[in-house]
């Protein structure tokens, strides 16, 4: 047998595996479920939670005690702010408290009685902001409008206590220096196109690691011994076993994350500026570390459902450890080295990098190396337990022989007695 | 008696409930220890480059959120350096700021901050506002010092009217309250849900139904009192131990007292079992019922509406969040415990929850009947 020819059976019965291992997949309904229906419609649910991106008209009360026109001009301002909405006027700080403890005002604006009268006298005026903690993107909003009005507000009133002769003297004194706002690669600062990039890629390597766990139980589970390989001329070799089912879960989930990285984001017209070779370059990688992450996993488990209690929880961690909600530069070294562990760590940042920031293949290497890395450590594993677990199931058959054969021979001793 | 040693002999409920929601406080409460994220790395490209400059850079660094890590050539080069992740703003100064500035020509100073990640670009962006303000006012005050006019009125001038700001129960505005106080309990109802169900699914999976229900002489409240009465037990002690470790150790901000809390662990724990029951009931498959269990839990960290808030989003939303049990679970905590405002502002939660621990009773018939003729499929 020349060696061409084993490379030729193997290729052969890696197909084979793939074969059964994808018919495996579309029969068994909750494998279905993971690795086609919920990564078709989570993003979209997410995405559409997410949409849009910012709070408006955050509900205000306020209590004026000024009564003056002053006051009534800050009101009128922060009514007409995008963020802001005055939702009513009360007549003391309590009457405020009330509506807030009721959830239908998330903060006060309270404008002292004095307020124009220190205006007028040259005096340093206050405007009290009362905030409901609880969340915070309210509190930026109730906060942030009213810096902006008593900010616009003050321009005035140098501008008329200056005295200055022209309109571009006021402007050089009001501000000496002028400054420029600039938010890069998400100017509208949405919470959506900030969290959703994350929670895609999440989504791939999740649902793939439940997927394959699931379809991994069930083989378990039908089998006579409780063995994940089955035996069979094909199944004969570690990496004939471990390529033909990666080659199987490759192709569901090159669609999977074609769809995810690549469609979603337009879908709802989040930031989508990566190149298509870029993208595939970081793809590559990412998926196969996925699915190779999966199937080291998928050995680990003896019935199906423990798998779902392994892999859920720990959705919600990951989402943080990969740096997106809490900043990376922040994270306990403890933790930022538990994050190397998962594909989804890198697969984020990397992703995150070129889809939302524009960056290229360049800017990710880092990533794109240790995802590499993963690829070969989690290559190396899964043919590890899968070498086990293949020697653990010719035991079982050998025993299984041992036990038929000696079976027989008590028979035959039987029949020889009682003739 | 009988449950009780199903969940010794079965390891993945010690894990589920003990280790694995203890390892989720742990991870929320190391990782946000810090509460609000300090020494965040800026860089500056400073083209201008004298002492006015170096002076407002130096202050840049001296603010608890920002570090200076490098300085850069050109806004392109600083660019790159955020898309590489090395830094998440910078500060640029072109050439001929002070020039500029001291012949009363107006200059324009820029920064730059990353909102692909929204918590860092917004901290930065105040700091960076702190201190192109502040190289502002500098010219402003010297000014008008020259024109002989008193400190306080030179305040008065610079900020005619000032905010004083009270952001009541979180001072700090520390992120660890918000996020540990919502996700870990999210954590550990997501168990909840998945234990319920799954402890019911097992009954069947191994053809253990008859004998569950013969126990309590075919009584299936009798047998479902029976069988979670355990595990609510082990739950109450967990959920007591992490609000012990919360307000007690970590020294969290608590309005509303002891008996709020107390109240609120009850329920959640409660609806958690009833709603996986339910689950269960509805869809009487080990799979199918924890499958649901699970996503519906995870949607819940988003539909709980603590991060990104529920009256933000579309209104079918808006009324599809009333289905989940931690959306109530944060109501409940926000206006009673964090704010301590009197029950009676959270009663429509209150009663919500109480309905989810209730839910279970509508199935019950199901359930009997699944125990007695299914037979399971993998």
């Amino acid at each position: 047998m020349s060696i061409f020819h084993n490379i030729y059976q193997a290729i052969e019965d890696a197909c084979y595996i793939w074969r059964q291992e994808m018919k495996q997949v579309f029969r068994d309904e909750g494998v279905l479920i993971f690795c086609l229906i919920v990564p078709l419609v989570y993003p979209l649910l997410y995405s559409w939670v997410y949409n849009n991106e910012v709070v408006r008209e955050v509900p205000v009360v306020v209590v004026d005690e000024s009564h003056s026109q002053l006051s009534r001009e800050f009101i009128r301002h922060c009514d007409a702010s995008p963020d802001v909405r005055i939702l009513a006027h009360a007549d003391d700080l309590d009457e405020a408290r009330m509506l807030v403890s009721r959830q239908v005002a998330k903060g006060i604006y309270l404008i002292p009685a004095d307020f124009a009268t220190r205006i007028n006298r040259l005096e340093p005026a206050v405007v009290s902001v009362y905030c409901d903690m609880s969340l915070i993107l309210t509190y930026k909003a109730i906060y942030q409008t009213a810096v902006s009005v008593t900010q616009e507000m003050g321009n005035d009133i140098k501008r008329k206590l200056s005295g200055l002769w022209t309109a571009r003297d006021e402007q050089v004194s009001l501000s000496p220096l002028r400054i420029e706002d600039v938010p890069i690669f998400s100017p509208a600062s949405g919470y959506g196109s900030s969290i959703l990039p994350a929670v895609l890629m999440l989504i791939l390597q999740q649902t793939l690691v439940l997927g394959i766990g699931l379809a991994a139980g069930t083989v378990r589970e039908r089998n006579r011994f409780e063995d994940l390989v089955p035996i069979h001329r094909c199944y004969s070799g570690i990496y004939r076993i471990v390529c033909g089912k990666a080659m199987c879960y490759l192709m569901v989930y090159i669609f999977m994350a074609l769809y995810l990285s690549v469609l979603v984001p337009r879908f709802f017209s989040f930031p989508a500026l990566a190149h298509w070779q870029d993208l595939l370059v970081m793809m590559i990688p990412y998926v196969l570390a996925c699915v190779f992450f999966g199937m080291t996993m998928s050995c680990l488990v003896r019935y199906r459902e423990n798998v779902m209690l392994i892999i859920v929880f720990v959705s919600v961690p990951l989402l943080f450890l990969s740096g997106v909600s809490w900043p990376q530069s922040n994270i306990p070294g403890v933790w930022q080295g538990i994050s190397w562990l998962f594909p989804s760590t890198f697969g984020i940042r990397a992703y995150v990098r070129l889809n939302t920031m524009g960056g290229t293949v360049s800017d990710v290497l880092p990533e794109l190396r240790f995802l590499w890395i993963q690829c070969a450590a989690y290559f190396g594993a899964a043919c590890l337990v899968y070498g086990h677990q293949l020697r653990l199931s010719r035991r079982h058959a050998r025993e299984r022989l041992i036990y038929l054969r000696r079976k027989r021979q008590v028979r035959a001793q039987l029949r020889a007695m009682k003739a | 008696m009988r449950e009780m040693k199903i969940l010794r002999v079965n390891h993945i409920y010690f894990f589920c409930m003990v280790v694995f929601p203890l390892l989720a406080l742990v991870f929320f409460t190391s990782l946000l220890n810090e509460g609000v994220p300090e020494e965040l790395p800026v860089g500056v490209v400073d083209l201008d480059n004298t002492s006015t400059t170096r002076s407002l850079v130096r202050r840049l660094d001296s603010f608890q959120g920002s570090r200076v890590v490098a300085s850069y050539r050109s806004v392109a080069e600083a660019r790159r350096a955020i898309q590489e992740g090395e830094i998440y703003g910078f500060l640029y100064f072109p050439k001929g700021t002070t020039d500029q500035l001291l012949s009363s020509r107006q200059p324009t100073i820029s920064y730059y901050y990353n909102m692909a990640y929204v918590t860092s670009g917004s901290m930065l962006m105040k700091d960076l506002k702190t201190v192109a303000t502040l190289g502002s006012a500098a010219v402003g005050q010297a000014k008008l010092r020259a024109r002989g006019f008193t400190p306080q009125q030179i305040q008065t001038f610079l900020q005619p009217i000032a905010i004083d700001l009270h952001q009541i129960g979180n001072p700090w505005s520390n992120y660890n309250v918000y996020l540990s106080t919502v996700f870990v309990p999210g954590v550990m109802m997501l168990f909840m849900f998945l234990i319920s169900a799954y402890s019911i699914g097992m009954e069947l999976k191994f053809e253990r139904g008859k004998e569950w229900l013969a126990h309590a002489d075919g009584g299936i409240v009798v047998a479902i009192l029976g069988k979670f009465l355990p595990q609510i037990a082990i739950w109450l002690a967990l959920i007591f131990f992490y609000e012990y470790y919360l307000y007690g150790v970590l020294h969290f901000p608590y309005e509303g007292g002891v008996m709020k809390i107390v109240t609120l662990c009850v329920l959640e724990v409660f609806a958690s079992v009833g709603f996986g029951i339910f689950a269960f009931g509805l869809m009487p498959s080990l799979r199918m019922s924890m499958s649901v269990c699970s996503l519906w839990a995870v949607l819940s960290f988003s539909m709980a509406g603590s991060a990104f808030p529920v009256m933000g989003m579309d209104g079918p939303l808006q009324a599809l969040s009333w289905l989940f049990p931690l959306r109530h679970y944060y109501m409940m905590y926000q206006i009673t415990v964090f704010n301590g405002f009197p029950l009676i502002d959270a009663w429509f939660h209150f009663v919500a929850l109480v309905a989810f621990t209730l839910l279970p009773w509508f199935v019950l018939s199901k359930i009997k009947n699944a125990m007695l003729t299914y037979v399971y499929i993998p």
